[in-house]
């Protein structure tokens, strides 16, 4: 699975506003310019990108392979037509469906290098107030409980297996699971509060300093080349 | 002493209990994209994410739901696995089922307002009829803008999206909402 | 010091609490005992203002809690039962950052406290370990931790020890000694006494929401009390 991981490579040196700014723009890039030649530059960049996180092209792909099949899928049932397949259709469709991987190839980059008390920061920059505030610290909160409630579900379905649940109807071993899932979640919920409040959870807190760096001034440079180069 | 903790703005005790239901929420739409069900009609196998969004609506309300799956999308374009099949990262909000997940702080804030309009109360007083129907709404939002989605980031024609992003799904989406309806009327969840 | 007086609090009309008066004295080390539902949880969660008196009145050092929440829960850290479920943050320097974090310190002080907590619980240099993969013991420690980066005055512990084996549990006692030596007060709230006895200064226990035994532990009887005293 694809996740931060600590190193020094160029992306993990970078202010997490300017790998958001960049990842935006190339998204705008990337719909502007669904060209063969336009996605032929930006392969170039993404792979550029991807240098730059110390990330192999192979492993990015490996953890977007879920969205993988909607992405063949598109090209091929827009070509079939009653009379046949339909190439210059399935051609168009199948570079939608290319700059989405490029698109997914760019983020994963930014996934690779960037902790969450940086991303944190970022949000909390952008949305300014408590709904930032909420977002910022939610964001921080969500990190540290998806594995706790994954290991939870986990347990319920072993649980649930080892008594012979398969011999239920789906929607109702869906409901079982579900039920211990939330059940478990809630009662987390107050442990959680309980502690936010003991440790006096405020709306200012003191947040992870971001300051541009020297690396920061050519790569949003970069971005806004980008996203000018839409308008072309 | 009282200087310095004077600049300190506590979060008040109902919003703290909020947040972190809500954090919890989007934690946990997350962890049910981890949990799979073969399905015989759909290429990949079901999972109960939708599940997450519908809980949210129904457990927090139409404004902390909705704000619980905002969060969700957040901590997932930052980094958190939590899109499907343990994705992360902006690409995924811009991917093929972009669509379906910028429908979720709607279809909770739906769900949310259908069942328990302004103020959030027990879900014990809400009948059933009007929990399925609060959920049909909330899954016919899904699809339609999941679709809209397909369309927009494949270019998929409108007939082409509708099959493959939709039709295939939707008796599994009937099952979901039998799941929940179970799930809202267990006797294990008396906090709620 | 933390006074407690004619404290009552009641759940659904069911009292909790029935009038107790108690007062820490600073630096002292403090057993609170026992049976469950005796009303050691509703007792503690006063003294940072987590719930709210029914009728009397509780100061920390001299001032009110009701009156400055931050004061009160800066003065009396509190480490809970199950701090699994507490951790707000997924590797362990971020935990232990939170509380300081929202006092609104300078970031220089918070990597100071952040590294003393860490080094006071023998944590030190974990910081980007992942909360996750610590051990129980690891986990109260941490937990320690990220109440002692508050620099508390009194340190507040619920059933520290529930679920830890006897190294993890040893270790745990002993950087509460350290603690209590350099001056904190330190309340540790269990149903099993064995070995925290030896380190109290003083024993009270509670049953049905009163005092019913308030002295040093070598005095106290604790026959028919519902407690432990040993394995």
């Amino acid at each position: 699975m694809l996740s931060y991981t600590p190193g020094s490579s160029l992306a993990h040196r970078l202010d997490p506003r300017t790998k958001l700014a960049a990842q935006i723009a190339f998204v705008v890039a990337a719909f502007a310019h669904t060209t063969p030649g336009g996605l032929a530059a930006l392969t170039l960049l993404a792979l550029g990108i991807l240098a730059s996180a110390h990330l192999s092209p192979y492993s990015a792909i490996y953890a977007y392979r879920f969205a993988l099949p909607f992405l063949l899928v598109g090209p091929l049932i827009e070509g079939l037509t009653l009379g046949g397949f339909d190439l210059t259709r399935a051609f168009e469709t199948g570079l939608a469906s290319y700059r989405v991987l490029l698109i997914l190839l760019v983020s994963a980059a930014y996934v690779r290098s960037t902790p969450v008390r940086e991303s944190r920061a970022a949000i909390q920059w952008a949305v300014p107030g408590k709904p930032g505030a909420f977002l910022g610290m939610g964001t921080a909160f969500v990190f540290r409980l998806l594995p706790l409630l994954v290991a939870d579900l986990k347990r319920a379905r072993e649980a649930m297996n080892a008594r012979l649940a398969s011999e239920r109807a789906v929607h109702e071993r869906m409901a079982l699971l579900a039920v211990t899932g939330v059940e478990r979640a809630l009662g987390r919920a107050d442990g959680f509060s309980l502690a936010l409040r003991a440790r006096c959870f405020a709306w200012n807190p003191t947040l992870p300093a971001l300051t541009f760096g020297r690396l920061d001034l050519p790569a949003l440079a970069l971005a806004a080349g980008l996203a000018l180069s839409a308008l072309y | 002493m009282s200087t310095e903790t004077e600049s300190v703005d506590l979060v008040d005790d109902a919003t703290v209990k909020n947040v972190a239901r809500a954090a919890l929420c989007a934690a946990l739409t997350g962890a049910f994209a981890y949990v799979s069900f073969p399905y015989p009609l759909s290429p990949a196998p079901v999972t109960l994410q939708v599940l997450g969004v519908f809980l949210a609506g129904l457990l927090l309300g139409p404004v902390w739901g909705g704000a619980a799956m905002v969060l969700y999308l957040t901590a997932g374009a930052v980094g958190a696995p939590v899109f499907a099949g343990g994705e992360a990262g902006i690409g995924s909000l811009v991917g093929p089922t972009a669509g379906y997940l910028w429908s979720y702080p709607l279809a909770a804030g739906v769900v949310g307002a259908l069942v328990h309009g302004r103020s959030v109360g027990p879900l014990g007083a809400v009948g059933v009829p009007r929990l399925i129907g609060a959920m049909a709404v909330g899954v016919c939002v899904i699809y339609a803008v999941g679709v809209a989605g397909l369309m927009a980031v494949l270019g998929l024609s409108l007939p082409n999206a509708v099959l493959t992003g939709a039709v295939v799904f939707l008796p599994a989406e009937a099952l979901k909402m039998a799941a929940a309806v179970g799930i809202v009327r267990s006797d294990r969840l008396t906090a709620a | 010091m933390i006074e407690t007086r004619e404290l009552v609090h009641a759940y659904d009309g069911a009292r909790a609490l029935d009038g107790v008066s108690l007062t820490v004295e600073d630096g002292e080390f403090l057993v609170l005992a026992g049976p469950n539902g005796s009303g050691k949880s509703t007792l503690i969660r006063h003294w940072n203002g987590l719930l709210e008196p029914d009728a009397g009145e509780v100061l920390v050092d001299s001032q009110e809690v009701s009156e400055d929440l931050v004061a009160a829960r800066t003065r009396v850290g509190m480490v809970f039962q199950n701090p699994r479920d507490g951790f707000v943050a997924a590797t362990v320097g971020a935990d232990v950052a939170f509380g300081p974090e929202n006092l609104g310190l300078e970031r220089s002080e918070i990597d100071r406290r952040v590294a003393g907590a860490l080094e006071a619980v023998n944590l030190d240099g974990r910081d980007e370990d992942g909360v996750g993969t610590l051990s129980g013991g690891e986990q109260e420690r941490l937990a320690i931790a990220g109440a002692l980066a508050m620099e508390p005055a009194h340190l507040v512990l619920d059933e520290p020890f529930t679920g830890l084996d006897e190294p993890a549990r040893e270790a745990v006692l002993d950087h509460l000694e350290t603690l209590s030596t350099a001056g904190t007060s330190v309340i540790v709230v269990t149903h099993d006494l064995r070995d925290v006895l030896g380190l109290a200064d003083r024993l009270v226990v509670l049953a049905a929401g009163r005092v019913v035994r308030n002295g040093p532990p070598e005095s106290v009887d604790l026959s028919g009390l519902g407690v432990r005293a040993s394995c």
